[in-house]
């Protein structure tokens, strides 16, 4: 068997979770790095649980990899770097990963991190009842792990799925203590008995309040800067912004649009942005019923809606507009797409007519054999983030407006949501996906039988083009595979409205220096790079 | 006495009751809260109807829950993953350290403010202080104070649990509302009193006005006062919610927002419970009070 080696390499574990580049912010004030000292950061969301196993919320990152470690990371360029493992290699058929592990390392608990203890996680997540989405999706392709030696782990696939890398990169892939598996008291919540190997260790959490990490001190490489970080719970942006403003803490995470001007005017304060992977966020048009299983409606909708307009009213300019399905910062992002369509009611007009929905009733709106050209649109409250029930609400004035659309948003809570896409009582369904590959959320939006497949596409094309693009070794041709995707759903067949990539936002004191965005995750990173100047 | 333990018993299963029936029929099931807005397959499905023994009739869910929980166990967190009686226990202390203060701080200020503006402009100035005080809503209060006497002038801490410093000015939120409407409720008492024959025999006895007030006014109005505790203490678990939220303070407030938008049933049930037991405990305490402060009804 030809076996074709990716990446051997022993890259210093600083550059990997370190300062890789361009996710790096401004902190040239803060001078050269030093040891010591306790940082306080304001965090919008509280974690709902502390088991990097059942990790489900992006804006928690950022706490996972302060005390554990997958056995891969990702670089800046969409590619992936050793961390706990030292190299791996993939066999010539796909089916086959060998990842040699790094020796010498400890949990903080003391047990040794080994081959054992990879395939120990592993039995764990394929566990009945314990993390059914991890089991059902990221794992989908897994048929078994080998214990090859104490330092190499063979993962066989029943098909080639180069998402088992990201996998093997994401918090769910993180590696936790066998022992704490065995032990701890509510494994699914996590907490401070679950142990890992990161540069620092959790040794208290308050629920309601904030998390506390000391400096783990028998960490393999260079020590954390920081001796301890504590993370606040502040929901409330206005309070998080006070809170940096008047010194009670250092570093604030999630700034909006609103909050912005009190950062960037303040000279002892800096501002930073990084924007997310995974999907773009966008409307899905559904296909299944009228009217949106006519093409031309699709189109005309997009035509109808001016995005830079509304995106510039509703934040102010912060925005960054998105042109496709996959977030702009991907390496499968079709620049191409950019500028090819939107924002031209006047055809949007004469789609529509052509369609048949030519006349008007006495609101303005189009109708067609008596019926109101009326789509649905309902949002979660529990999941409304970033102001995108405003944003839905500017939506609906432009194309109303524009074209005589009668957009109908309801903000619901959960239960009434998830029963109204069940029973398919939508026309409009809006996402955004934190996936660190892009490809891991197409298939789960796009696939005739994905879990989030609410367009309701079912199309041997695009099944096809998944998976062609989920068994790509080489990045050139996978993102060739994802180009032709992406012509398929956006320019082709209309199936989507991306609307703007999501992003995170940094506020610091100029006092701390290191803080960074986690490479192609976007998110902010870990506190393993962060010092406070003296 | 045991008429009220068994009263007390049947509020608490009728609210446990009453809250299990409300969530049965919110749309969307137990599965759907559980998965929210992550991957939905039929496997992930099955996975979590297995793990909660979700496919029972909910006749039998309820009643193994009832069953569970007069044995003091109140069941794991859907969301949490933890057990339903280590989430709460965490959290009341914070909550009721926060609630008792406020109502203490409530109270004593509309004591305070009640005697001491009694002079017509002292009483208007007062009057439109509590008006803007009760209609202002507390998320708005909290923020002001936030602003002014943490984000400007540093005196206090802007979050946790963490001391006497970081309790007053959530304390102050939630207790401002609560004193803006006992001082009217009192005022009012106190100028009815006033009215009565008994303060034309005080006054004849050659008490001062002072003492007419506080030892016979007073008395008298407090009992509407009273009356208004339950009120009372419904307002603060409910300001709870928001004072926790904007104060990023630990509690029983934030668990019962993430319980309930969730549909974290064990939770929200466990809550319920809780938030009936204080009732009842706390509307028992004040028959009590009535008996203390008037003599008259000692005697039925």
């Amino acid at each position: 068997m030809r076996r074709r080696s990716l990446l051997i390499a022993a890259v210093a574990t600083a550059l990997v979770a370190g300062c890789s580049g361009s996710g790096g912010t401004d902190s040239a004030a803060a001078g050269e790095p030093v040891s010591g000292g306790a940082l306080t950061w304001g965090i919008e969301t509280e974690p709902i649980t502390l088991n990097p196993h059942q990790y489900a919320q992006a804006k928690a990152r950022l706490l996972v990899w302060n005390n554990f470690e997958s056995l891969l990371t990702h670089d800046d360029k969409g590619g992936y770097v050793p961390w706990l493992a030292s190299g791996y290699e993939a066999s010539a058929d796909g089916l086959t990963y060998t990842v040699k592990l790094r020796t010498g390392v400890t949990f903080s608990d003391g047990t040794t991190f080994d081959a054992a203890a990879v395939k120990a996680n592993i039995d764990q997540l394929l566990a009945d009842g314990y993390a059914p989405a991890v089991a059902a999706v990221q794992l989908k392709n897994l048929k078994s792990v080998d214990v090859v030696d104490a330092s190499t782990v063979k993962y066989n696939l029943t098909r080639p799925d180069v998402l088992i890398l990201d996998f093997l990169s994401s918090p769910q892939g993180a590696i936790v203590s066998p022992k704490s598996l065995k032990e701890a008291k509510n494994l699914k919540a996590g907490g401070t008995d679950l142990a890992g190997t990161g540069p620092f260790v959790l040794d208290r959490y308050t629920p309601g309040q904030e998390i506390h990490y000391k400096k783990n001190p028998g960490y393999r490489d260079r020590p954390a800067y920081l001796d301890e970080v504590t993370y606040r719970f502040l929901k409330e942006s206005s309070v998080r912004v006070g809170a940096l403003t008047s010194g009670q803490v250092q570093v604030i995470e999630g700034v909006p649009a609103t909050d912005q001007a009190q950062i960037t005017g303040n000279p002892s304060l800096t501002l930073s942005k990084g924007l997310n992977s995974g999907s773009a966020y966008s409307y899905y048009f559904n296909v299944t019923h009228a009217p949106f299983d006519d093409i031309k409606v699709r189109q005309a909708f997009r035509d109808a809606l001016d995005v830079d307009t509304v995106l510039k009213g509703v934040y102010r300019g912060t925005a960054t507009r998105a042109w496709s399905v996959i977030g702009p910062t991907s390496p499968l992002y079709d620049k191409s797409l950019e500028g090819t369509y939107g924002g031209n009611a006047e055809r949007a007009n004469a789609t529509l007519d052509a369609a048949g929905w030519n006349t008007r009733d006495a609101d303005g709106y189009r109708v067609k054999d008596g019926k109101r050209l009326t789509v649905r649109l309902v949002q979660s409250a529990p999941f409304v983030r970033d102001r995108r029930e405003i944003l839905a609400q500017a939506v609906q004035a432009a194309v109303k407006q524009s074209a005589g659309i009668d957009l109908q948003v309801s903000v619901v809570d959960q239960g009434t949501a998830t029963a109204a896409l069940e029973k398919g009582e939508y026309e409009v369904f809006d996402n955004s996906r934190a996936d660190t590959d892009a490809g891991a959320a197409l298939n789960l939006l796009l696939a005739s039988n994905g879990a989030i497949n609410r367009l309701g596409v079912q199309d041997k094309g695009i099944d096809g083009l998944l998976d062609k693009g989920q068994a790509a070794q080489d990045a050139t041709s996978r993102a060739a595979v994802y180009r032709d995707l992406q012509q398929k759903v956006i320019a082709d067949d209309s199936l989507i409205l991306p609307l703007y990539a999501p992003a995170d936002q940094i506020a610091a004191s100029k006092k701390v220096g290191g803080l960074q965005f986690e490479p192609t995750a976007g998110v902010p990173g870990s506190a393993y790079t962060v010092w406070l100047s003296k | 006495m045991l008429r009220r333990l068994a009263t007390g018993l049947v509020v608490l299963w009728a609210a446990a009751t009453a809250a299990y029936l409300a969530l049965l029929a919110a749309p969307g099931d137990t599965v759907d809260s559980i998965i929210g807005d992550g991957a939905d397959t039929p496997l992930i499905r099955a996975q979590i109807v297995r793990e909660w023994n979700l496919d029972r009739p909910a006749v039998i869910q309820y009643v193994d829950y009832l069953w569970r929980a007069a044995q003091g166990d109140l069941g794991r967190s859907y969301l949490l993953q933890r057990p339903v009686r280590d989430v709460i226990a965490d959290q009341i202390g914070p909550t009721l350290t926060l609630a008792v203060t406020a109502a203490v701080l409530g109270i004593l200020l509309a004591l305070v403010l009640a005697v001491t503006t009694r002079r017509p402009w002292a009483r208007r100035v007062s009057s439109t202080a509590e008006l803007v005080l009760v209609s202002t809503p507390s998320f708005l209060i909290g923020i002001v104070l936030l602003s002014v006497f943490s984000f400007r002038l540093g005196w206090f801490p802007v979050s946790g649990d963490q001391g006497v410093a970081a309790l007053v000015l959530p304390a102050l939120t939630l207790a401002l509302p609560v004193a803006g409407v006992l001082t009217q409720v009192l005022r009012d008492g106190i100028d009815r009193a006033l009215d009565e024959p008994f303060v034309v025999t005080a006054r004849a006895r050659g008490l001062g006005e002072r003492a007419v007030l506080v030892r016979h006014a007073l008395r008298h109005a407090l009992l509407p006062v009273i009356t208004l505790i339950g009120w009372l203490f419904g307002i603060l678990l409910g300001g709870a919610v928001i004072i926790e939220t904007v104060f990023g303070r630990p509690g029983l407030g934030q668990v019962t927002l993430q319980a309930v938008t969730s549909e974290d049933l064990p939770v929200v049930l466990a809550v319920v419970v809780f938030s009936a037991f204080v009732y009842v405990v706390i509307n028992t305490a004040a028959d009590l009070a009535y008996l203390v402060i008037d003599p008259r009804l000692r005697r039925s």
